[in-house]
């Protein structure tokens, strides 16, 4: 993976990360690592370009490699550019039990996409994830931040009717 | 010491230690990947898992510490039922390619697969595929390979302190990798390869040249370092096939630095030398040895009848052995001459060697790690002695205080409390504040050197602000010296090669005695040691330069390029093209042997003959030959035993090397260690540029310089020179602008590099290339700059 | 009385007759001997005869040069020298078999993972000069490459018995 994009921490992220920074020993920047790649991806357009991990590396003092373990480590970190909505859904067992199929394929026909990629207007990338801890609710999506729980088709047009009229 | 019980065998282990430590110490074997004595338990390949009592779940025999009275079953059903499952799941993705895999036959997933496996996989789904990563030049991959077992991870962390590998991804996806390719920039990386319990590490120049079932195994000793660090050579067929550490927990622990593991790939270079050569008439001529040998015989025993003593020089690497050293000292002497000389890259003829001083004070190897202050001076440890820097490392991860005082910082991969970087002619000032703040000022009259000293420290120093900073950092490197309990001070290559290393050494001493601290000088080349106490030196203080200085008619050379390997190589070759003798004993012929030598002889390098050499602890270690000497060459005592029967002296008759060694006295008489007296006098300071020179890593002797691999790998330097920026911008020079120097009517034309962490006015000079090598590589000699050759014309 | 016997039988040509029997018998019986070199006898098909290297349906030589047959030989007459090819793949850089050591076990066959030495149904060859003993690697490819019909063939006939 090469990229020749650029990518600075504004002030105003340095700040956010310093606040994080600042709740745990000085020797231990590692333990900033996540917030501070949630700041830098939020900055970068919703994804982690390797020149934005790197600025992360160099701002917490941290080898590369580990930041990079990290990012490539949890689901929430983009790896490539993404819509501007990430719908995530579950597809582990509770979910599965609960008609998860249905909302995939639903979501795909409706999208026209596979998982990891993106819809040509860019508005949505759809991704397949493990358990995302609400299985009480299954099936669930999450878009962006936010969840969706006891999911059918036609909540889903609802939602993407919404998202898209929000734009 | 508590008693636990392993198979129905009593053990008793360390509280705190785990089952597999205790298993290990009474033989039980435990199959295992990812646990290695020498690095954290990180507990994830699960192939430990044993059976303890009263525990309802198999336990990971590595991770789970001992309790007394504990009742290990590490072959119950339970246990290998578990063991079993684990092997199949790591089975899973591990490719069936033992036939082109270099690991095959020594690969412990195909040894404990054989106990633990099945015949069949039951995984029916598609196997995952990683692509390999490019690791240099001296590092295969095969990722696909991998079982994630971290150890080459973890290594890089916690032993070689470079966090360039590490997992990303995870669960399927996970994959040990770099983040940037082609970045392993560390002197012990080969380490990895032994370390990969599969074959996913493997040697690269070793990639597909021979099976582990096929090698004949040798013990050596490294010939590279000081260290002495204990291997084997692997060979096939009478030839060299790879090296591969032995384990001496003393020494070397379970490593092998990149140069020792790497350099056999020199051997068989195209330039060796594999017969005799005369010139005759300006034509060289090969021959047989015994030609060469009474031509050799007829030349110097000519110039001894002629022009009495003390005409002959011999110049020996210290890579040699105690054997040769010794017989080429009784050779040279029985010509009635004391000039042999081993120390090639010193100037400082004061300077005492290590042999010659109180044995209390000589820190041994094991110790540098138990170690609670240590300080560097003019030493970059990681890349003189790779592995003593992995001790000073270590010390350094137990809460050992690391300090220097060095012409540039080093970035090593341990940190450092304090240091202060000042240029080499500033270091005896620095060393003198120090001095004064212990003394009281009475005491320091008895001390002229070190009192002219203080007194000018305005000419030492230059500017009072520089001046009052290297107080300050001196102040507080004294600090956290005093504090620690086990102390210890290093003096490296920079300072020992200075003009004024006696002077450092004797204000060493001092602060050794004054604070009861060990200590360590580390000497280049394998066997300086050895060669002290062999005599391979002039009893008369006097250092190599005035060697070539006094135009001797005849040189005799073995395993030495002067304009490679010694400090003033101008100077050298200089000598040699007016000498009338020239002979040369040599593994590898160079373009310039070929112009200033008169006889060539081959001599055989370290693997094709048996010696010992004598580590920096004094240690004296045997090396056994590995393969038949190529060609007609032969070792370079077998030549001296010849040479000494053909001049008839007594005391040559050895038919073994063993028989020689009981001859070489194993003590030297030491030294008296004197006070800062008047008998050093102070070299004048010099202004402006100030030529430093060092040997990198891999061009410090003539085997390293042929080890392809290493010369191309991530470590490998340039003949660059680099220039604080400041010193740059004061001279007018740009970052990578080729300049022309000029110095004595030589003239090179090196790329400039800005370093800022270099001291000012310091020009740091890499020795042992060919494009560095005119240079006189002396310190005190100023450096003119004249314009770009582009520019003049 | 015994001698009276023995002295009709000599007369009658006894022993004649009895040897003559036998004669008769084989006059009569199928033939079994051959012409040699004109006829052969029919060969199993896991002869082994003179050793061949072989190739893949698109001319890749199969050897990976993982030496196990160098390893299993009894009479150590396999020599092989590997390297990288410049593919990056594992490949011999030598392999010599010495036909005077060679005691015709097998043994290279049975442990080569790719099948790619084998020992074909080949017995018939000779040497005149010192030194044409030794089977190099070309010469035992081109073995395989003149006879792979008969080698693939005799595989498949043996396979289920493997």
């Amino acid at each position: 993976m090469k990229d020749d994009s650029i990518f600075e921490l504004s002030p105003q992220d340095k700040t956010a990360i310093d606040t994080w920074l600042a709740q745990y020993p000085a020797d231990q920047k590692r333990s900033a690592l996540i917030p501070a790649l949630h700041i830098a991806q939020k900055a970068n357009g919703g994804w982690l370009s390797e020149a934005a991990m790197k600025a992360v590396a160099v701002y917490l003092d941290l080898p590369q490699i580990q930041v990079f373990e990290v990012a490539t480590f949890y689901s929430m970190f983009e790896l490539a550019p993404v819509g501007k909505h990430t719908l995530c859904v579950c597809t582990n067992v509770s979910c599965l039990l609960s008609g998860s199929d249905e909302i995939v394929s639903h979501l795909k026909k409706r999208l026209r996409i596979d998982f990891n990629e993106t819809t040509e207007n860019q508005q949505f990338t759809l991704k397949e994830v493990e358990c995302l801890g609400a299985c009480v609710e299954a099936p669930v999506l999450r878009v962006d931040e936010a969840f969706h729980t006891h999911l059918t088709p036609e909540k889903i047009d609802a939602l993407l009717a919404e998202l898209e009229k929000k734009g | 010491m508590i008693e636990i019980e392993i198979d129905g065998q009593k053990v008793e282990a360390e509280p705190g230690s785990m089952i597999i430590e205790a298993a290990d110490k009474v033989g039980i074997k435990i199959p295992r990947f990812c646990y290695h004595k020498k690095l954290s338990v990180a507990a994830n390949c699960r192939m430990c898992l044993v059976a303890v009592e009263k525990s309802r779940k198999p336990l990971p025999a590595c991770a789970t510490p001992i309790t007394d009275g504990m009742v290990v079953k590490t072959r119950t059903a339970e246990a290998l039922a578990a063991q079993k499952a684990v092997m199949e799941f790591l089975l899973i993705n591990h490719p069936l390619d033992c036939p082109i895999c270099d690991q095959g036959g020594e690969c412990e997933l195909q040894d404990v697969a054989m106990g633990y496996g099945k015949d069949v996989s039951r995984f029916t789904e598609g196997k995952r595929v990683i692509k390999d990563k490019n690791l240099g030049s001296l590092i295969a991959t095969d990722m696909t390979r991998c079982i994630l077992c971290t150890r080459c991870v973890r290594f890089g962390e916690e032993i070689a302190g470079i966090v360039e590998m590490g997992v990303t991804g995870r669960g399927e996806a996970s994959e040990v990798g770099t983040y940037v390719e082609e970045h392993l920039i560390s002197e012990v990386s080969g380490n990895i390869i032994d370390l990969c319990p599969v074959g996913a590490l493997t040697s690269k120049p070793f990639r597909f040249k021979a099976r582990a079932w096929e090698l004949n195994q040798h013990t050596s000793i490294a010939p590279h370092d000081p260290l002495g660090a204990n291997i084997y050579i692997h060979t096939r067929n009478g030839d060299v096939m790879r090296v591969v550490p032995k384990e001496c927990e003393s020494i070397n622990e379970t490593w092998a630095s990149d140069r020792d593991r790497f350099s056999y790939t020199g051997l068989n270079a195209e330039d060796r030398l594999l017969k005799p050569m005369v010139k005759a008439h300006g034509e060289w001529q090969e021959c047989d040895w015994s030609l060469a040998l009474s031509t050799v015989h007829k030349q110097l025993e000519n110039i001894h009848q002629h022009c009495g003593e003390d005409r002959i020089a011999a110049v020996v690497s210290p890579n040699l052995s105690s054997e040769e050293l010794y017989l080429a000292q009784k050779y040279l002497r029985g010509l009635e001459s004391h000039y042999i000389e081993h120390r090639l890259q010193q100037v400082d003829p004061q300077f005492i060697p290590t042999p010659l001083l109180a044995r209390e004070r000589q820190a041994s190897i094991a110790e540098v790690e138990d170690m609670d202050a240590i300080f560097l001076v003019g030493c970059d440890i990681q890349r003189e002695v790779p592995l003593l820097g992995l001790r000073v490392r270590k010390a350094s991860l137990q809460g050992a205080n690391i300090l220097s005082l060095n012409p540039l910082d080093f970035h090593f991969n341990f940190e450092q409390k304090a240091q202060c970087i000042v240029s080499m002619q500033t270091f005896l000032f620095a060393l003198a504040v120090w001095i004064q703040s212990e003394l009281k000022a009475e005491e320091l009259k008895e001390w002229p050197v070190l009192d002219q000293l203080i007194k000018q420290d305005v000419d030492y120093c230059g500017h009072p602000d520089e001046r009052a900073l290297i107080q300050a950092q001196i102040e507080s490197i004294r600090k956290v010296f005093v504090a620690g309990r086990q102390k210890l001070i290093i003096m490296g290559a920079l300072a020992i090669n200075d003009p004024q290393a006696s002077l450092i050494q004797q204000a060493l001493l001092w602060l050794a005695e004054r604070y009861d601290a060990k200590l360590i000088f580390l000497l280049a080349g394998a066997n300086q040691h050895g060669a002290v106490l062999a005599g391979a030196m002039p009893e008369q203080a006097m250092s190599i330069v005035d060697l070539w200085h006094a135009k001797l008619p005849a040189y005799l050379l073995v395993n030495v390029e002067p304009e490679l390997d010694c400090t003033h190589p101008a100077l050298a070759l200089k000598a040699l093209h007016d000498a009338s003798c020239v002979v040369v004993m040599t593994a590898f012929v160079t373009e310039k042997m070929l112009e200033y030598a008169d006889v060539l002889l081959p001599i055989a390098p370290f693997s094709e003959y048996a010696g010992t050499l004598v580590n920096l602890e004094g240690k004296r270690q045997a090396f056994n030959a590995a393969v038949h000497p190529q060609g007609e060459a032969r070792p370079a005592w077998k030549i001296f035993r010849v040479l000494g029967q053909l001049a008839q002296m007594p005391g040559f008759d050895y038919d073994t090397w063993t028989e020689i060694t009981p001859d070489i006295p194993t003590e030297a008489s030491k030294a008296p260690l004197s006070s800062l007296t008047e008998r050093y006098r102070l070299p004048q300071r010099q202004a402006g540029l100030q030529l430093l020179p060092y040997w990198p890593l891999y061009r410090s002797d003539p085997l390293v310089r042929r080890a392809d691999p290493l010369q191309r790998c991530a470590l490998s330097a340039d003949p660059v020179i680099a220039l604080h920026p400041e010193t740059a911008a004061h001279y007018g020079f740009k970052a990578n602008e080729a300049v022309s120097w000029q110095q004595e009517g030589h003239v090179a034309t090196l790329i400039v590099k800005t370093d800022p962490s270099l001291s000012l006015d310091t020009v740091y000079w890499p020795m042992g290339f060919s494009e560095t090598a005119c240079w006189g590589a002396l310190a005190p000699l100023v450096l003119e700059r004249m314009r770009a050759l582009e520019e003049n014309e | 009385m015994r001698s009276l016997k023995e002295i009709v039988k000599s007369f009658m040509l006894w022993e004649l007759l009895v040897g003559l029997k036998l004669t008769g018998r084989y006059v009569l019986s199928k033939k079994i001997t051959i012409q040699y070199p004109e006829e052969t006898t029919p060969i199993s098909p896991r002869f082994r005869g003179l050793h061949a290297l072989r190739r893949y349906p698109n001319g890749e030589e199969r050897c990976i040069a993982c030496k196990l047959c160098e390893a299993v030989c009894p009479a150590l007459a396999i020599t092989i020298e590997s390297a990288p090819r410049e593919d990056g793949s594992r490949r011999t850089t030598r392999y010599d078999i010495d036909l005077f050591k060679c005691i015709y076990c097998g043994f290279c066959e049975e442990s080569c993972p790719v099948d790619s030495i084998v020992e074909t149904h080949w017995s018939q060859y000779h040497f005149e000069h010192r030194g044409e003993n030794i089977m190099t690697k070309p010469m035992l490819l081109a073995i395989g490459d003149r006879y792979e019909a008969e080698i693939a063939k005799a595989r498949a006939e043996d396979a289920p018995y493997r």
